[in-house]
C-alpha cells in the first residue's frame, strides 16, 4: 500500500506531498522522503555504482527503512518523483509504471499556465489524478 | 490521446502577440516589450521541455541537450529539425534554421532594398526600423530556447541574429 507521494524539484524545494494513510505521522513521512533526497543525490552522482543505469529515470528502490520501502525517479529536467510504500513484495514493472504515469500527470500539471514554476502544485485535477493512479497500483498488474 | 491545434493558429498568434505588446502595450517603448515577450517564450519553453524529454533517459552532457533542442524538440514544435550546428567547444553553440517557419511568411519591404547603395541619411532608419521590427518576432523563440535549455539544468543566453532571411541563426552562450 502506497503511504505517501512526493514531487520536489531541482533545488530541493518541495512541489508536492501526499500522504495517504490515516494516522498522523505525516511528519515522519516528510522527513523520510528529506532523507531519501539525499540517497538520490549519491546515486546521481556516483556514476561507478550505479554502471549501466546511469542516464535512466527510475532510480529503484533507494532504501528501507523500518517497515517501508523508498523509491526514486529523476526526471529530466532534476525533479524527483519519491514513493514510500509498506508493501513487501512489490513488483519493479508495478513501481516503474506508477512513475510512467505519474510522470504524465506531473506534466500535465506543470503546463497548466496558472502555475507558476518553483511553487507548490495546487491543482485539485493533479490531486484527483494522483489518488487514482495510487489507488490502481498493484492491481492492474494480475492480468 | 493527443490533442492538436492548428498551424495556422498558432503563426496569427505569435504575430498578434508581438503586434500587441509592441504597439500596445508597450508602445514606444521596444526594450520593455522585448523583454516581456522573451519571458513569456522562457515559460512556455520550460513547460514544453519538461512534456518532450518525458520518456527520454537523463542527458549526459550539455552536448547531449543541444542535440535534444536541436532534433527532438524542433521537430515538436516546428515539424523540422535545425539545419546546421557549429561550436566554438568554449560554450557558444550556433543554431542555423534555413527556413524558419514562423518567419517564412513575412515580407520584407522591397524599397529598403534600393536604398542600401545610396547614401542617404534617412535610409539606415528604414532599413532598420525593417530589422527591428522582425528582430521582435524572434525573442519569442529565443525565450523558448532559453527556458527550454534552463530547465534541462543549463543557464544560458540566446539571442537571434536574421541577416539572411528566411534564414535564422539562434546564438546561444553558457556559463552565465
Amino acid at each position: 500500500m502506497i503511504v505517501c507521494v512526493a514531487v520536489v524539484g531541482h533545488q530541493n524545494n518541495p512541489l508536492y506531498i501526499q500522504s495517504f494513510t490515516e494516522a498522523d505521522d505525516a511528519l515522519k513521512l516528510h522527513h523520510i522522503v528529506h532523507c531519501s533526497l539525499d540517497v538520490v543525490d549519491e546515486r546521481v552522482n556516483n556514476p561507478k555504482k550505479s554502471g549501466p543505469m546511469l542516464n535512466e529515470t527510475f532510480l529503484g528502490l533507494l532504501y528501507p527503512i523500518e517497515n517501508y520501502k523508498v523509491y526514486g525517479y529523476l526526471t529530466n529536467t532534476k525533479v524527483k518523483f519519491i514513493l514510500v510504500t509498506t508493501d513487501l513484495d512489490v513488483k519493479d514493472a508495478d513501481v516503474r509504471n506508477f512513475f510512467r504515469r505519474f510522470h504524465t500527470a506531473y506534466v500535465d500539471a506543470v503546463s497548466n499556465p496558472f502555475h507558476v514554476p518553483g511553487k507548490k502544485i495546487t491543482s485539485r485535477t493533479f490531486a484527483e489524478r494522483v489518488s487514482t493512479i495510487v489507488k490502481s497500483f498493484g492491481f492492474s498488474s494480475a492480468a | 490521446m493527443v490533442r492538436e491545434v492548428s498551424e495556422s493558429c498558432v503563426d496569427s498568434l505569435m504575430t498578434e502577440m508581438v503586434a500587441c505588446y509592441c504597439n500596445r502595450f508597450y508602445a514606444n517603448k521596444p526594450e520593455l516589450a522585448a523583454r516581456r515577450i522573451e519571458a513569456i517564450g522562457y515559460q512556455v519553453g520550460q513547460q514544453l521541455s519538461e512534456r518532450y524529454t518525458m520518456e527520454r533517459p537523463r542527458f549526459g552532457d550539455h552536448l547531449e541537450a543541444i542535440k535534444f533542442i536541436c532534433k527532438d524538440f524542433w521537430s515538436e514544435v516546428f515539424k523540422k529539425q535545425i539545419d546546421n550546428l557549429k561550436t566554438n567547444h568554449r560554450g557558444t553553440f550556433v543554431l542555423q534554421d534555413n527556413k524558419f517557419p514562423w518567419l517564412a511568411r513575412m515580407s520584407v519591404d522591397p524599397s529598403a532594398d534600393n536604398v542600401s547603395s545610396v547614401e542617404d541619411y534617412s535610409a539606415p532608419t528604414a532599413e532598420s526600423k525593417a530589422a527591428q521590427a522582425m528582430s521582435m518576432h524572434l525573442y519569442f523563440p529565443c525565450g523558448i530556447i532559453r527556458g527550454a535549455l534552463s530547465n534541462l539544468g543549463i543557464p544560458c543566453a540566446v539571442s537571434a541574429d536574421i541577416s539572411s532571411l528566411p534564414a535564422c541563426t539562434f546564438i546561444v552562450r553558457f556559463g552565465i
